[in-house]
């Protein structure tokens, strides 16, 4: 997906709750892909325009998995902390 | 490899920011695409779509800089940088690199020749194991690397538990003949080594082989020789057919059995050997049972376990027993077997080292004393300059550069002077150095020395370079770098602000080493021209020499009147004054002594030269007494007529008159009585230093010498006339060599020559200099109060106040400098006392005259910027603000 997509792709999974600075999205981009978590190419669209096109490595899968669990723990935890208050 | 596209995206810079741009484009595009969509206009949809974006430059950096190596690239932007600033002033920059680069570039080439002549080890199989024998006589260093071959001998067997013993003989120049030279003769290198010499060095051969033990065998019916790798290109274009050739060396003839291998070239650095040629085969192999004939170096590999110590005690008792064999009466020098050492032999033995080697280490002292000075030129320009761009450190101090940012961007600009600089010091090296070989090789003793430019010698100006940077560029950078933003820019255009005292200081500096320099090459410079105007006591000056040699051998009457009727025809040549023979020139560096005995005085040394009738009138020596060979002294036979110098009649004969006094010497038993009929002045021969040796002088009875010819014609037409004449005279006669009798004598100086050449060199290099930072110094004063100037003219002041201000701290460093300078300069010259000559550092000539030569280019120096500080227009000094 090309970074313009990502981006459309956050407002609509979540509902337009989540909004990006929109053009803060691709110094992180790039760092993932110095990273080596996404790797990335250039293609050109339809309407003949020059896009780069980012796309998940297997290492970067299994980060985004431990990121994840992590995150939930910490969501579940929050939320208990919540219901004893 | 995500840290290699970082490292290439340095070079691309420009390439990556159009991606990045590109891919924000996209996405700025793809949301108005979108908003339009929803039905804005084009011209809203785009506003909306870049607000929502954010700030394109600041996210576009972000980016760069992580798809970049930032260290890399700010150093690329400050090389950059750095070269756009010094191409700015390029008058300045240029003198920059240039003493740089002399300076680095003197430094470099000294390293290249310490390196191949001192420092490196041979190219051989562990070097380190590797000994040779060594008598330490105070007299001659050179003659105690040599012995006899019985001594060779009996060491091989006594020490065969501790090292591999073999033998080599010193490296001369010899006549030979080559197989593809239709009978031309030329000059090989030969060298006589012993037939496990090859073996135990560790040497093969690259084509056929190499000498091995059944060559080394008096009874050879078919000697055979090793020739070098390089003989092997350079003389004879690598022939192929090569084995089984034969080469005349010396009227004898010798199969070469193979090529060494690419790369050796003997073990004495300095010279290459073409021929290798086993001992048993030479023409000393007549003296393998002389005990008093030295003409072998003794050389051995250590083997495991054995040291070199071990080693001493067991040479020495040899030496002791082979002389106690002899009768005990082994000439002064055999007998002091005390003094026999086991010498080190990694770095092999080397005449040219001996000759040349604490020289260079000396220059070397002195060039490195020329790249401090040339640092402190550059420190001062870059203090100057540093100064002038406070407001610009202060600008980028105040966008956020961190002070390393900018200690790295002064930094940078200075390493590109010593860049710039070391490249062209390299470039002046390599071509320097050849030449420098050349001023030390002649025409008996060429030198080759295999100076080049390898890694080492890279690595050590690369080293210099970097060390150098920092000793001139750290400082001002440090002090270019402390700019802080808030009161520079406050205070206005107060753009020149360095610091005068550091500027002062490095004056001292420049002063102090250029005045030292200048000292020492004053007295090197005038010790060798003392040596030039010493009394040799003969005109070497329009002699000739010529080498003549008779093959055949002759009866002693039939000789003798050979060589009579040479001299004559040479004598009635047109254009010849004078003609003599000797069995050898004088300054050839050959010599004959003998133990000669006086009745009623006991025994005595004599040096001992054969000469003709005439050679004293040739050689412009003076008679004091008596009178010089006549032909019918060559048919007196008891007792046989000799000449003696003063020295001679001094030292030995003092109280009686020298002429008519009667001497003997006892030759193989037999008893040979002379008499005196001539007392001649002291002649010097083999060195110009130093006392005259006593000589005597006896008739030559054979045709084989050099012939001495006073004349104005060229040697080459005497040469020409005498190949045509000699063998009219006698079919078997011959010239080999022609050379100059001034040639002789110079040679023998080349040490001091290369010593006065070359401190000359860089004293001139060292007072330029110095000039050219005084010159530096003062005017930027000049610039920097010339506002301070241009008001105290306005308000009336003489025009020598306003020097005395400007230039008066200046003179005090000045003078501090002149006294540091010949304070560490007498220090310096207790180093070089060995080479001098007649020539006392501590005298008022000696220190006087660098003295006031340095004064007076300072003050040339200093002369234009202080008028140029009284010609300050007050009215435009005032407005320059």
């Amino acid at each position: 997906m090309h970074g313009y997509a990502i981006t459309t792709h956050i407002e609509t999974s979540s509902s337009d709750i989540l909004r990006v600075e929109e053009g803060s999205l691709y110094p992180a981009l790039h760092r993932l892909e110095e990273a080596r978590l996404v790797k990335a190419r250039w293609m050109v669209t339809p309407k003949n325009r020059r896009a780069r096109v980012y796309e998940i490595t297997p290492a970067g899968r299994h980060r985004l998995e431990t990121d994840e669990q992590r995150w939930r723990a910490v969501t579940v935890a929050v939320g208990q902390v919540l219901e004893r208050i | 490899m995500s840290w290699w596209s970082r490292l290439t995206n340095v070079l691309r810079s420009e390439r990556l920011d159009q991606d990045l741009d590109d891919e924000q484009r996209f996405h700025i595009e793809s949301r108005a695409e979108d908003l339009e969509r929803e039905g804005l206009s084009r011209q809203d949809a785009l506003e909306q779509a870049s607000r929502r974006f954010g700030r394109p430059l600041n996210l576009r950096e972000d980016s760069h800089d992580v798809k970049v190596m930032t260290r890399i690239e700010s150093l690329v932007r400050d090389l950059r940088f750095g070269f756009r600033t010094l191409l700015k002033d390029p008058v300045v920059s240029l003198a920059a690199v240039i003493s740089l680069g002399l300076a680095i570039g003197a430094c470099t080439g000294a390293f290249s020749l310490i390196d191949a002549l001192i420092l490196r080890q041979l190219p051989l199989r562990e070097p380190e194991r590797l000994v040779y024998l060594n008598r330490a006589t105070a007299k001659d260093p050179t003659s105690s690397t040599i012995f006899s071959y019985p001594f060779f001998d009996r060491v091989r067997q006594t020490v065969s538990s501790h090292m591999e013993t073999f033998s080599m003989s010193e490296q001369s120049l010899r006549q030979a003949v080559l197989y593809d030279a239709g009978g031309v003769e030329e000059k090989l290198v030969a060298q006589f080594v012993s037939g496990n010499a090859f073996d135990v060095l560790g040497v093969g051969p690259s084509v056929g082989r190499v000498l091995a033990p059944s060559d080394d065998v008096t009874a050879s019916e078919n000697p055979v020789a090793v020739i070098s790798h390089a003989f092997w290109k350079r003389r004879l274009g690598a022939d192929p057919g090569v084995l089984g050739r034969s080469i005349q060396l010396e009227q004898k003839s010798y199969q070469i059995v193979g090529v060494a291998e690419a790369g050796f070239t003997g073990a004495q650095p300095g010279v290459l050997t073409d021929i290798w040629i086993p001992n048993l085969t030479s023409r000393f192999a007549e003296s393998i049972r002389n005990p008093h004939m030295g003409w072998l170096q003794v050389w051995g590999r250590l083997l495991p376990g054995a040291t070199r110590q071990a080693l001493q005690p067991i040479v020495r008792t040899t030496l002791a027993n082979l002389d106690e064999e002899d009768g005990g009466k082994a000439r002064g020098e055999l007998a002091a077997a005390s003094a026999l050492d086991v010498v080190d032999a990694s770095t092999g033995l080397s005449r040219v080292r001996q000759d040349f080697g604490r020289p260079l280490l000396a220059l070397a002292a002195i060039a490195g004393l020329v790249l401090l000075i040339a640092c402190s030129n550059v420190a001062n320009l870059l203090l100057a300059r540093g100064a002038a761009r406070r407001r610009e450190m202060a600008l980028r101090a105040s966008i956020g550069a961190g002070r390393g940012r900018l200690l790295q961007q002064a930094l940078v600009e200075s390493s590109v002077l010593t860049l710039a600089g070391t490249g062209l010091g390299v470039l002046g090296a390599f071509s320097a150095v050849p030449l420098i070989i050349a001023m030390l090789s002649t025409n008996e003793h060429p030198v080759y020395l295999d100076a080049r430019l390898d890694w080492r010698v890279l690595l050590f100006a690369v080293a210099l370079g970097s060390v150098t940077t920092m000793l001139f560029g750290l400082v001002p950078a440090l002090r270019a770098s402390a700019a802080t933003p808030g009161e520079t820019i406050a205070h206005g255009d107060q753009r020149h602000t360095a610091s005068p005292g550091m500027a002062r200081s490095l004056v001292v500096v420049q002063i102090g080493f250029s005045l030292m320099i200048l000292f020492v090459a004053g007295l090197l410079l005038r010790s060798f021209d003392r040596l030039l105007s010493v009394d040799l006591g003969f005109t070497p000056e329009r002699v000739s020499l010529l080498s003549v040699e008779v093959r055949d051998r002759l009866e002693a009457a039939q000789a003798s009147e050979v060589a009579r009727q040479m001299l004559s025809r040479v004598e009635s040549m047109p254009g010849v004054e004078s003609a003599s023979m000797s069995g050898w020139a004088l300054f050839r560096g050959w010599s004959w002594g003998n133990t000669v005995d006086i009745p009623g005085r006991g025994s005595v040394q004599s040096r001992r030269l054969a000469v003709s009738s005439g050679f004293f009138r040739t050689m412009n020596i003076r008679i004091l007494d008596g009178r010089e060979f006549v032909p019918k002294d060559a048919a007196a036979l008891s007792p046989i007529p000799v000449i003696v110098n003063e020295t001679f009649a001094r030292k030995y004969l003092s109280g009686e008159r020298a002429v008519g006094s009667r001497l003997t010497t006892t030759n193989r038993g037999q008893l040979i009585s002379y008499e005196i009929v001539g007392m001649t002045a002291d002649a010097r021969d083999g060195s110009v230093r130093g006392e005259a040796d006593p000589y005597l002088f006896s008739l030559i009875g054979d045709a084989n010498g050099a012939v001495e010819i006073r004349s104005s014609l060229d040697p080459r037409t005497l040469a020409d006339y005498l190949r045509k004449e000699l063998p009219l005279v006698h079919p078997s006669l011959r010239l080999v060599d022609v050379t100059r009798q001034t040639s002789l004598v110079d040679n023998t100086l080349l040490r001091e020559r290369l010593l006065a050449v070359l401190s000359g060199f860089f004293a001139a290099l060292g007072l330029v200099l110095a000039a050219v930072g005084l010159y530096g110094v003062l005017s930027y004063a000049v610039v920097r109060r010339t506002r301070e100037i241009g008001i105290r003219l306005a308000l009336g002041a003489p025009a020598t106040a306003v020097m005395r201000s400007i230039g008066g701290r200046v003179a005090l460093a000045i003078a501090a400098g002149v006294v540091s300078g010949l304070a560490g300069g007498l220090y310096f010259a207790r180093f070089v006392e060995t080479f001098l000559y007649e020539t006392e550092p501590v005298s008022l000539s000696s220190m006087g005259l660098p003295v006031v030569c340095l004064l007076i280019v300072a003050f040339v120096a200093i002369w234009s910027p202080m008028r140029r500080a009284t010609c300050v227009d007050p009215v435009e000094a005032l407005r320059t603000d």
